[in-house]
Order: structure tokens, then C-alpha cells, then sequence
């Protein structure tokens, strides 16, 4: 028999390759490096286990920590209640039931998906320039694309639980609710609730985000203390962050340990609960009036739309967009896995656990500021930094699968002779490598969002040409700016499934 | 005939009484007992997948735990769950028997693009598998086929002793025959089989009821009631 033998890397090793741009991203820093942040950088590690206790910062963070809470918790409830509904009624399956048409949903779901290509920050932005700084400016900017997004995952997670009893019950004659209600949502209660929990951490970490362009509360006072390298308080507030975060994750686990259908009940509670305990603080929850006549009055003139558009480089400045994306999302791809390999042990896997969990909690903007410490602002460095900030993300999505799947497969292959590192490649990574690539995908998407957040602070990408048209009250150049990043989200999230099914059908074609 | 391993007064909590056994190279040994008479756990305890409470257990004289990488894949395991890598193709799992001969580098050459076709074909022949799967997935396969990946894994491993977990179940007669035939014909091997029919095919039987060593002896020497007893509800 004639041998062909393909050369393609098989999926255990793909999780891996992108881990080869940190060579390249280690080049451009070497290049750009200067010594000149060092001690900076050694005052902030210090700081790390010298937190300031003055009473008088640790109050104002304190009350800083509560305003991101009530925002991120606010922001969930909401999106999660409305995120429910909207899922339900763009998903297939629910018009088919209902009607015996799959259209509608067609419909909803393009109309939906510019609403959740457009960033929180971009929406805080554009929210704080028509209603002032208010506290709904900042739950809104997050409940409208978390709306969105909630409703897209919801309506893919009824899609693809399609009951076959649904049939059946419909031939028996049960009534559309009714065989919505047998057939529906019992598989899916547990995908849900599970999802909605993890929601809560993206709020709060979006709340973060906000509060460092400006939006108040905990992200302010730690942008404003790294800003004037009062690391000591920065450190306060993120260990006062951390031990939230912990809590937080607890409340959700023993809750879903109580009972899953209990998130949502929690979920519709929490905006009363948290506009009960805004109130108690320095936030502004009164309903904010819009004024839109600086924002009209600028679009009026169709004229200045046609050479607005012109105004910018397009190419070059979606090539950075773009560059930053593949950096950040080589970076947390490849990274976790790497350490993994070059460092394969239990005890490897709890340091790296404290590690990502540092790197998640730590807003990226502040990493893109304490990177700017040891080199010049540049591309990669924009790309790290996100990177890293994702990378945090991806390791305990790696950590969390390798725990679940157990380390069986390694003893497996230690007990034939192979060597340590080689028992963790050919065992537990390669176990868990397509899940993780998956999710890596899905992760690119988020990425590909969060380089406003990261333009905004190298001076690159739509990011930054967003932040100097709003600046300058440039309205059409700002909805420009937004179409572009919402079209490019989109494709991406396109790019994103077309790669998902090519992870499926290249393990299948091996 | 020098011994291979040996167990002394080795144990496990509730799961295995304390037990002492040679196992020599070129002996082919059969373990019988009912489910949950300990099978499992004595497998694992000579492979090193568990450690005994008390006791020793020792590979050509050295602990289990002080073995060099050389030592330990002379000890070949054929695991009821098979333990493939599914994420990858046959050839690349049947090479995954060789990766303690090699380094990393190898291994990662064998996930970029399958190596030395030629010998894990004539393995494949040996176990009985179609030559054209050579590149199919394991996860397509089918569960004898699967099975058979599993034993040209361990072939391509070149064990001194073979440890096998119940390698007949859920195989067709005829194809649980060509795999007991193969497993024979390994330098020496331990076996644990729910088919007391099959004892005539080894040189020593061992038989675990609650957990102790309660039959070692030849095969001719055993009696019928012997091994009715050995499955009889405590």
C-alpha cells in the first residue's frame, strides 16, 4: 500500500502554536524597552504586600468597591431578566413551537446583533455625552450589549437542546406553553443558570472598566491612584476587588448548589435590592434627562457625514485594530498551555490558578499602563497587555477543564515511560484541547471588542480614533467609528463559528 | 527464571487483604474473582497507578516509586477503559506506545505529522486492524477496534510484562480469541478474565475473593468447585 501521510498539527498541539508570537512580542519589547520603570515597577510589586490600611483610603475605596457592585449587579439583573426573554423569542425553536415559523426569529436576531457589537465602554461614551454622568449611564451602557448578548447565547442554547419529545407532545396535543414547559426547559435550566452566574463576573469586571474612563467607582480610584503611582492604595482596592470577586463566586456556587433555578428569581431581584443600596451612596440614580440637541444638531448637516468618513486612514487604522486582536489572542491562547508544559504539576497548577486570577482582576488598561513602564507604546504592547488581561480568562478556563477531566490520562502515559512534560501533552492537554480552543474562539470575539478599550490607551486602533472624535464632539466621524467597529465585531463573530466548526471537522478529518 | 515482580504483604484499606506474589518473566498468569474481588486494584498496585497502604511492591528489585523511565515502561497496561487519546488518530496513539523511548521533541513531531507509518502498520496487521484506518481518528471506531488500537499501543510499547484488565470483555468470541492469542504471545503477562473456561491457556491462575489471594496455584491443579466458590456470593 503506497503511505500518505498528511503533515497537519493535530489538536492537542494547536492550543500550543500560538504561543510562538510571544517570541515576536519579546523581540518588539526588547526593542522598545527602557530601563527607565523598573523601580516603578518594583514599587508596585512591593505594594502588592504592603496595602495601604489609612482608614480614609480604605473608606473611599470601600465606597468606591460598593458604586462598581451596584452597577454590575444592577446591569446583570437587568440584562439577565430581558437577555432571557430576547433569547427566547429569537431562538427557532420557540417560533416553531408557537407558530410553526422560524422567520421572526431570523429577523429579531440581525436587528439584535448590532446592539451587541458596540462595546460597553463605546455605549458609556456615547451615553455619558447625551445624559452626564449618572449612575444609569454606566448600568445601561452594560445591560444593552449584555442584553444582547445573553439573548444570543440563550437562543443557541434552545436551538441546540431541541427535545425530541417536542414532537411527540405536539402530536398528543398539548398546547404550545405546555410543551414549551416539558419539553424546553427542563434541559435547559442548568446551561442557563450557569450562564447567568458567569455573567455577574463579566459585570463586574465591565463596571471596572467603566469606572476607569470615568464612570465612577472602583476603577476610577484605581486608574487615579496608578495614574499618580500611589501603588500602596492601588493594591488596597484591588485586594479589596479580590476578596469581592471570592465572595461573589461563593454567594453563585452555594446558590446553584441550593438549586440551579434559583440564579434567575436572584437575578430579577437584584436590581431592586442594588437601586436600594445605590441610594445609600454617592450615586445618582435619578432618571437622567437626554440632551440630545449638541448630538442632533451635529448630524443634522448630511454634508459633514460624506468627508468625516474621509477624516481617517481606514485601512491603516482597522490593520491595527486587527494586529492588536491576533497579538491578544495568540497571547492568551498559547500562554496557559505553554506554562503548563514547561511547568507540568499539581503544584504548578495552583500557582498558576493565583496567577490568572491576578491578571483577570486587574483591569487592561492598568496592565497597558504598567507594561508602558518598561517599553514604548507600540502594537504588541497594546496586544500584551489585552493579551494578558484575556490570558487570565483562558488559564482558568484551562485550569477549571484539566481539574474536571483529572490528571488519569498523565499517570496513563507516565506509567509507559513517557516523560513528565510528555504525559501532560499527550494526557490532560490533550483532553481538554478542544473544548479550550473553542472557547478560544468565542474569546476572540471578545477580544476583537475590547481593543477599543485597549486603542483608547496605546494611541491605537478604532479605540483611540473613537476617544479623539468624541473629544472633539465629532458626531459623525463617532458614528462612523461605531459602524466600522460594529461590522468588524460582527465578522469577527463570524470568523469566530466558521473556526469553532473548523476545530470540529479538523478532529474529525484527523 | 528471574522474578519480575513481587508483592510482599502489599495492601489497600478495605479493597485488597495483604498480599505476597512473584510474578517471573515468561509465566503467563490468569486472575480470576468476582466483580469487586479486588482484580482492579492488584492490577494497579503492580503497574504503580496505586501505592500500597503496607507492604512493598518491587520491579526487578526497586520500588515502584524509585523506577528509572526505562524500568517503568517495561510494564505495559492493557486498561478496561482503553485510555486512547481521543483527540488523536490511530497511528498517532499506536505511536504514543513509543513515547518512553523517546523525548519531546519526538512527541511533538508525532502530533505534527504521524511517524514511522511502516512499523505501527505491521503492528496494526498484528492486531487484526485494517490498514486504511491508519490516519482515522480513534473516536470514529468502533469498540473491538478501539480495543485493538489499545493492544498495538502496548505492542509498540515492547513491555517485559503486560498487565490487562478484563481485555475480552465486550468482544466478539472471535475477536476476544485473536486478542487473548496476541496477548499470549507477550514474554510474560498478567490477565484478569471473568472466563474460568479459558485457564487451560496459562501457566498459573490466582484467584481474589473479598479482596485476599485465596487461589494460586497451576491450572491442572484446580478444581472445578474451587472456582465455583471463587464466584459464589459471599
Amino acid at each position: 500500500m503506497a503511505l500518505r501521510i498528511s503533515l497537519k498539527p493535530a489538536l492537542p498541539l494547536i492550543p500550543l502554536l500560538p504561543g510562538l508570537s510571544l517570541l515576536g512580542v519579546l523581540g518588539v519589547l526588547l526593542r522598545d524597552g527602557h530601563g527607565g520603570g523598573i523601580s516603578v515597577l518594583q514599587q508596585f510589586a512591593a505594594g502588592a504586600v504592603q496595602p495601604s490600611i489609612d482608614p480614609i483610603v480604605l473608606g473611599s475605596l470601600l465606597k468606591g468597591l460598593q458604586i462598581t457592585l451596584v452597577i454590575a449587579v444592577m446591569s446583570w439583573g437587568i440584562s439577565s431578566v430581558l437577555g432571557v426573554g430576547l433569547g427566547l423569542l429569537s431562538s427557532s425553536t420557540f417560533w416553531e413551537i408557537q407558530a410553526g415559523v422560524r422567520w421572526p426569529a431570523v429577523i429579531l436576531r440581525r436587528w439584535l446583533a448590532p446592539l451587541r457589537a458596540v462595546h460597553e465602554l463605546i455605549w458609556g461614551l456615547l451615553l455619558l455625552q447625551v445624559f452626564g454622568l449618572n449612575g444609569w449611564v454606566a448600568i445601561c451602557a452594560i445591560a444593552i450589549p449584555f442584553t444582547v448578548l445573553m439573548a444570543r447565547v440563550i437562543a443557541d442554547q434552545v436551538d441546540c437542546h431541541v427535545s425530541p419529545a417536542i414532537p411527540v407532545l405536539k402530536g398528543a396535543g398539548a398546547t404550545p406553553w405546555a410543551v414549551m414547559l416539558t419539553g424546553l426547559v427542563p434541559p435547559l435550566a442548568e446551561p442557563i443558570s450557569d450562564h447567568i452566574g458567569h455573567r455577574l463576573d463579566c459585570a463586574v469586571r465591565s463596571a471596572l472598566i467603566l469606572g476607569v474612563f470615568g464612570l465612577g467607582g472602583l476603577g476610577t480610584d484605581l486608574s487615579l491612584s496608578l495614574r499618580s503611582l500611589q501603588f500602596q492604595e492601588l493594591w488596597s482596592g484591588l485586594w479589596m476587588l479580590a476578596i469581592a470577586m471570592v465572595v461573589l463566586d461563593r454567594l453563585l456556587r452555594t446558590l446553584r448548589s441550593w438549586s440551579r433555578m434559583l440564579i434567575l428569581p436572584v437575578a430579577m431581584a437584584s436590581p431592586w435590592v442594588a437601586l436600594g443600596w445605590g441610594t445609600q451612596l454617592d450615586l445618582q440614580l435619578a432618571w437622567p434627562v437626554a440632551e440630545w440637541s449638541m448630538v442632533v444638531g451635529n448630524l443634522i448637516d448630511g454634508s459633514q457625514g460624506f468627508n468625516a468618513a474621509l477624516e481617517i486612514s481606514w485601512p491603516g487604522v482597522i490593520r491595527a485594530t486587527v494586529w492588536i486582536t491576533l497579538i491578544a489572542g495568540c497571547v492568551a491562547t498559547g500562554l496557559p498551555p505553554l506554562l503548563l508544559l514547561v511547568w507540568p504539576s499539581q503544584a504548578s497548577l495552583h500557582l498558576q490558578g493565583v496567577v490568572w486570577g491576578a491578571l483577570r482582576l486587574i483591569p487592561a488598561p492598568l496592565t497597558a499602563l504598567l507594561l508602558l513602564m518598561l517599553a514604548k507604546p507600540s502594537l504588541s504592547l497594546a496586544g500584551l497587555a489585552l493579551g494578558l488581561h484575556h490570558g487570565g480568562v483562558m488559564g482558568r478556563v484551562l485550569i477549571d477543564d484539566i481539574r474536571s477531566t483529572g490528571l488519569g490520562s498523565a499517570q496513563t502515559m507516565k506509567a509507559c515511560g513517557a516523560p513528565n512534560r510528555v504525559s501532560w501533552l499527550y494526557g490532560p492537554l490533550a483532553d481538554v484541547s478542544r473544548a479550550y480552543l473553542t472557547y478560544a474562539t468565542y474569546r476572540l470575539d471578545v477580544i476583537l471588542r475590547d481593543t477599543a478599550i485597549i486603542g483608547m490607551v496605546g494611541g491605537a486602533g478604532l479605540g483611540w480614533q473613537l476617544m479623539e472624535a468624541l473629544s472633539s464632539f465629532h458626531w459623525w466621524l463617532v458614528l462612523w467609528i461605531v459602524l466600522i467597529s460594529a461590522v468588524l465585531t460582527l465578522l469577527g463573530e463570524s470568523l469566530g463559528e466558521r473556526l469553532q466548526g473548523s476545530w470540529n471537522s479538523r478532529a474529525m478529518a484527523l | 527464571m528471574t522474578a519480575l515482580l513481587e508483592l510482599h504483604q502489599a495492601c489497600l484499606g478495605q479493597r485488597l487483604q495483604p498480599i505476597t506474589l512473584t510474578l517471573r518473566a515468561d509465566q503467563r498468569v490468569v486472575l480470576l474473582g468476582a466483580s469487586g474481588a479486588g482484580k482492579t486494584t492488584l492490577l494497579k498496585l503492580c503497574n504503580g497507578a496505586l501505592s500500597p497502604d503496607a507492604g512493598s511492591v518491587h520491579w526487578c528489585g526497586r520500588p515502584h516509586q524509585q523506577l528509572s523511565r526505562r524500568q517503568r515502561r517495561q510494564i505495559g497496561t492493557l486498561w478496561q477503559d482503553l485510555r486512547l487519546v481521543e483527540e488523536l488518530s490511530v497511528i498517532q496513539n499506536i505511536n504514543s506506545g513509543a513515547l518512553g523511548r523517546h523525548g519531546l521533541l519526538w512527541a511533538i513531531r508525532n502530533l505534527l505529522g504521524p511517524l514511522d507509518p511502516n512499523t505501527c502498520l505491521e503492528l496494526m496487521h498484528q492486531v487484526k486492524l485494517e490498514a486504511d484506518l491508519l490516519e482515522q481518528p480513534v473516536r470514529e471506531l468502533s469498540g473491538g477496534q478501539r480495543q485493538r488500537v489499545a493492544l498495538g499501543r502496548l505492542l509498540h510499547q515492547r513491555p517485559e510484562l503486560v498487565l490487562a484488565d478484563e481485555p475480552l470483555s465486550a468482544l466478539d468470541p472471535s475477536l476476544a480469541e485473536d486478542v487473548l492469542n496476541t496477548l499470549l504471545l507477550l514474554p510474560g503477562c498478567l490477565i484478569s478474565l471473568h472466563r474460568p473456561d479459558l485457564i487451560h491457556r496459562f501457566d498459573r491462575v490466582l484467584g481474589l475473593r473479598g479482596g485476599a489471594l485465596v487461589i494460586d496455584a497451576a491450572p491442572n491443579t484446580i478444581h472445578r468447585d474451587q472456582l465455583e466458590w471463587l464466584y459464589a456470593s459471599a
